[in-house]
């Protein structure tokens, strides 16, 4: 094995540092109706789970990355805004956030005029039909929230298996753990990712 | 798709009894790709917005109501006082229609914060169940933009103190909806 990876560490640490106001089992609804109470813990809360998925579409639809981070701020603006509007019988709270995140993306979209040609986005996907893209945005997106669902041995071993290019024996030995462990735990994060994605969250 | 896709036989056992499920989160995750880095400004959620309408959550429908028929009573005090503190005329009055009811927006110059007062008048909608509201919103491209607030109806004509606190020039219409749904029951004829 060589002694240098292409490594993509785990970052939920950083999201960590964000205080939890309420236990796991909260739903992405429930926080948002306390939003609407002008709750600030949910709010925290909420951005914790969802910030990094909203970058992601952002930066799906957007391309440059800049825009795309002013864009998140402005998607939670609008989530404190519309919180009100959310109503838990016509969907999960997660499906609600994306429709905001979407609608607020192309409005940044239409607002800002789009890159020169001189600073092209750095755009994804290239040769989606539209509906396609739409479909691989929420596919994504539904990817990225599970992501954040996952304990953290679990989201360890998926992020270094499929975002840092590495075997199951070279995470082992990175880990300092037995082959069986790794494989258990990359199997388990991937069974809790089908269970969280099938439970639309 | 990612250049590191780990081969699926490496992680699950042919024999595994869960294989096609576990194989489907595996091709949504490849096909995702990994979530991207914050960056270190926006690891905390960012405060709340200056000015924002709190669209009020069904339970304080009695709220508003109260409200409506106190912001009307000292409207009507006022008035009776003297013509000295008469507002301001409103900057645009916006008239709406759909299914029998009408109603109409009138629009006041905007506050040193950007908020926008307003003054929905409406009659002709019918009362809602319980706990249930109507909602005003902003719309854009045929689709709900911003929510301007939510209220009840009685008999007759409902008034509404309301305000905005977004640049309305980025809008295009204005629509009455039953809160938590998007079909319009009133939409804008016109603009005076």
């Amino acid at each position: 094995m060589g002694t240098v990876f292409p490594l993509r560490l785990p970052s939920s640490t950083a999201m960590a540092t964000i205080e939890p106001v309420s236990t796991p089992e909260v739903t992405d609804g429930t926080l948002i109706e306390r939003v609407a109470s002008g709750d600030r813990g949910a709010f925290e809360e909420l951005y914790g789970r969802f910030a990094r998925p909203v970058l992601g579409l952002a930066l799906r639809r957007i391309g440059d990355r800049g825009r795309a981070e002013d864009t998140v701020q402005e998607v939670f603006a609008a989530v404190w805004r519309s919180a009100g509007s959310y109503n838990r019988g016509r969907g999960p709270g997660g499906a609600w956030l994306y429709t905001i995140a979407r609608n607020t993306i192309v409005d940044a979209l239409r607002r800002r005029p789009a890159p020169t040609v001189a600073n092209p986005p750095e755009v994804v996907s290239p040769g989606l039909t539209p509906d396609e893209e739409a479909e691989a945005s929420w596919n994504a997106w539904r990817v990225h929230r599970a992501l954040d669902t996952l304990p953290e041995h679990e989201r360890t071993a998926i992020d270094l298996a499929y975002f840092s290019g590495l075997s199951q024996s070279e995470i082992a030995e990175f880990l300092q753990v037995p082959l069986g462990t790794v494989k258990t735990r990359t199997r388990s994060g991937l069974a809790r990712m089908a269970d969280a994605l099938e439970g639309e969250l | 798709m990612s250049d590191h896709t780990p081969p699926f036989d490496e992680i699950v056992e042919h024999t595994d009894p869960e294989r096609d499920r576990l194989q489907g989160a595996h091709l949504l995750l490849t096909a995702a790709g990994a979530p991207p880095e914050l960056p270190p400004w926006l690891e905390s959620a960012p405060p709340e917005p200056r000015s924002r309408v709190i669209a009020l959550g069904r339970r304080r429908s009695t709220v508003v109501a109260t409200a409506a028929v106190a912001a009307t009573m000292l409207f009507g005090i006022g008035y009776a006082i003297g013509a000295r503190d008469r507002p301001a005329p409103p900057v645009q009055t916006v008239a709406m229609q759909g299914g029998g009811a009408t109603a109409s927006i009138d629009v006041f110059s905007h506050d040193a914060a950007g908020n926008w007062p307003m003054t929905l008048r409406v009659s002709g909608l019918a009362s809602l169940p319980r706990g249930q509201t109507y909602a005003l919103w902003l719309t854009a491209h045929g689709k709900l933009a911003e929510p301007c607030g939510t209220f009840t109806v009685a008999s007759g004509t409902t008034e509404v103190p309301l305000s905005a606190p977004y640049p309305l020039k980025e809008y295009d219409g204005w629509v009455i909806v039953r809160s938590g749904t998007t079909g319009p029951f009133l939409l804008r004829t016109g603009t005076v």
